[in-house]
């Protein structure tokens, strides 16, 4: 949906650009602008609720203010959303532009409902694992806390979501054959998964953290009302290298829903990895990868498809092995020289 | 006949499982499930240290290797002279690795050696399971090997995976569904495929081999 994204002195996104695919896989150094980018996205999100900047009515600001500006993909792309910032932690306006060289018929106020759903993800397996309230059930929380109430209202009133969920979540975790979901309290439902060939359950809490993320990952992809852009951090988090294979697919699901049998409309996302493994599933298609680097106090982005010699540097090593080698850039850079102290530089 | 398979995928496992036991018409039993390499040059990387495994820590009769090719030289028929190397043949280079590997070893558990069965997917293992359905009829080696020498591919991987998956993006259980399904195709007779994949005929010369004497190169005297 957002085509690309332009930075000016917000964060550490002093002058960055970057052009976005439906399925976006970003990948750099801690601090290098890859949760800025993600924060943007929010941001949007929350300026998209309240009315747009009038004529006369915007505050004034430097030439140099922190802005966003965001483009999109047909239908919508003959829109330009501008957010500006009185500083890196205040956006407060948002303007909207038409732009003279798009063709879409997509309206501002359709546009609108969309951004309006966009969500980002940042699972807490010690909140996935909690007993969940009942009442919290129609849209899957940031931390994934209420996955519980969402599984009761799937296998209750959407029995093909929740069995297709089922389905995919006993296929990759195969020493588990069955979950059951269960009143805590009142209010309050959690879940267990039991163990193959056993009439033993291990509920919620004892479960591993990666087995936890991955539940939510599933639920994200099997969602009939998954929201319009999902961004997630650390994907890979917790996982086997050899399960990475199936959250790729469960994101793909969202991104390209036709190449997987399914007719709902396609979900832009946005994930955040530091996994060599993980990146090396996308060796086919390396357009969707995005590379972060900071240089000096600026961060950067850059695309791989950049890189016309990849084809040979392939030939040697796998693409998560060329990333960490660092002739990609987007790697931590590590300051030994001299012999300051900490504290000491100026 | 007690083998492990080193692949790239599930899906591929899945299928090069069933190809092994067309070919070697025998009951296998898999003795070390799911070995795994992230790629070709990962392959070559691991294969020294799984070797060893099998042949110290296993009572594996053979290892089944099966890559793609990519873009590197396609092993021929010239390769296969004796003391012939070809450094970007990925053939050769893995039976290069077979030989120096299992060289310095000392015999364990009862054999001398871990067998060797390599093949190589030109360019892709989607064409293998591409051999033989009329509507895919220009898929073959010798097709990749032509296109290379004349600078003009006839097919690309990307249109490969498209004609088997119907997507460029498939899930890992559409994608082995599709293996099988093509692989079925083979499971009575894999002539077809190895005539028209010598890299596929390859592997099978090696697994028929297996019981029969080797010389120290690993080839069946």
């Amino acid at each position: 949906m957002i085509a690309s994204i332009a930075f000016r002195n917000f964060k550490a996104l002093r002058q960055a650009s970057v052009e976005l695919c439906p399925f976006n896989l970003v990948v750099g150094p801690n601090g290098s602008g890859k949760s800025s980018l993600i924060e943007a996205f929010v941001r949007l999100r929350t300026l998209a609720r309240m009315s747009l900047a009038g004529e006369g009515n915007e505050p004034i600001r430097s030439a140099n203010a922190p802005e966003v500006s965001f483009r999109f993909m047909p239908p919508y792309d003959r829109w330009e959303a501008v957010m500006s910032c009185a500083s890196d932690d205040k956006c407060d306006v948002l303007n909207v532009f038409p732009l003279s060289n798009g063709e879409g018929e997509g309206t501002w106020e359709a546009l609108r409902g969309k951004l309006l759903r966009i969500r980002r993800f940042e699972l807490d397996h010690a909140a996935i694992a909690r007993p969940a309230s009942r009442k919290e059930n129609q849209e899957l929380k940031p931390d994934g806390g209420n996955l519980a109430a969402l599984l009761l209202r799937w296998r209750d009133q959407l029995p093909d979501v929740f069995s297709a969920w089922a389905t995919q979540a006993l296929r990759v975790f195969p020493e588990y054959d069955d979950i059951q979901i269960y009143d805590v309290a009142e209010s309050d439902v959690a879940f267990s998964l039991r163990i193959t060939g056993e009439r033993t359950r291990v509920p919620a809490h004892d479960l591993s953290q990666g087995t936890l993320y991955a539940l939510v990952v599933f639920a994200l992809a099997a969602d009939p009302e998954p929201p319009s852009v999902v961004c997630i951090e650390e994907l890979e988090r917790g996982l086997h290298p050899r399960i990475l294979r199936e959250v790729q697919d469960a994101m793909y699901s969202l991104s390209h829903p036709s190449s997987h049998g399914l007719s709902r409309e396609p979900v832009q996302v946005l994930a955040t990895s530091h996994s060599p493994y993980f990146l090396d599933l996308f060796r086919d298609h390396i357009e969707e990868i995005i590379l972060t680097e900071k240089l000096g106090s600026a961060a950067h982005f850059k695309k791989l498809t950049e890189r016309k010699d990849l084809g040979e540097l392939l030939e040697g090593a796998s693409l998560g092995d060329l990333w960490y080698t660092g002739i990609f850039g987007g790697v931590p850079t590590c300051d030994l020289g001299g012999t300051v102290s900490f504290g000491e530089r100026s | 006949m007690k083998l492990a398979i080193l692949s790239e995928s599930p899906a591929d496992e899945a299928a090069i499982e069933r190809l092994v036991g067309a070919v070697l018409r025998e009951p296998l039993v898999r003795v070390q499930s799911a070995l795994r390499a992230r790629g070709w040059p990962s392959v070559a990387q691991v294969l020294p240290a799984v070797i060893r495994h099998l042949h110290f820590e296993t009572n594996a009769d053979g290892l089944v290797v099966v890559v793609d090719s990519d873009d590197s030289v396609v092993h021929t028929a010239e390769h296969d002279r004796p003391n012939y190397f070809h450094p970007l043949c990925r053939m050769c280079r893995l039976r290069a690795v077979f030989r120096q590997t299992t060289k310095k070893l000392p015999p364990a558990r009862g054999r001398a050696r871990v067998l060797r069965a390599v093949g190589v997917a030109v360019p892709a293992v989607e064409a293998w399971y591409l051999s033989g359905r009329p509507a895919d009829a220009d898929v073959s080696e010798k097709a990749w090997i032509d296109g290379q020498s004349r600078g003009h591919l006839p097919y690309t991987r990307a249109q490969l995976k498209f004609r088997v998956y119907g997507t460029d993006r498939p899930s890992l259980v559409h994608e082995t569904n599709c293996a099988l399904r093509e692989i079925a195709r083979f499971l009575p007779d894999t002539r077809r495929l190895e005539n028209d994949f010598p890299g596929f005929a390859s592997l099978a010369t090696d697994l028929r081999g297996w019981g029969q004497p080797y010389d120290e190169d690993g080839r069946v005297e």
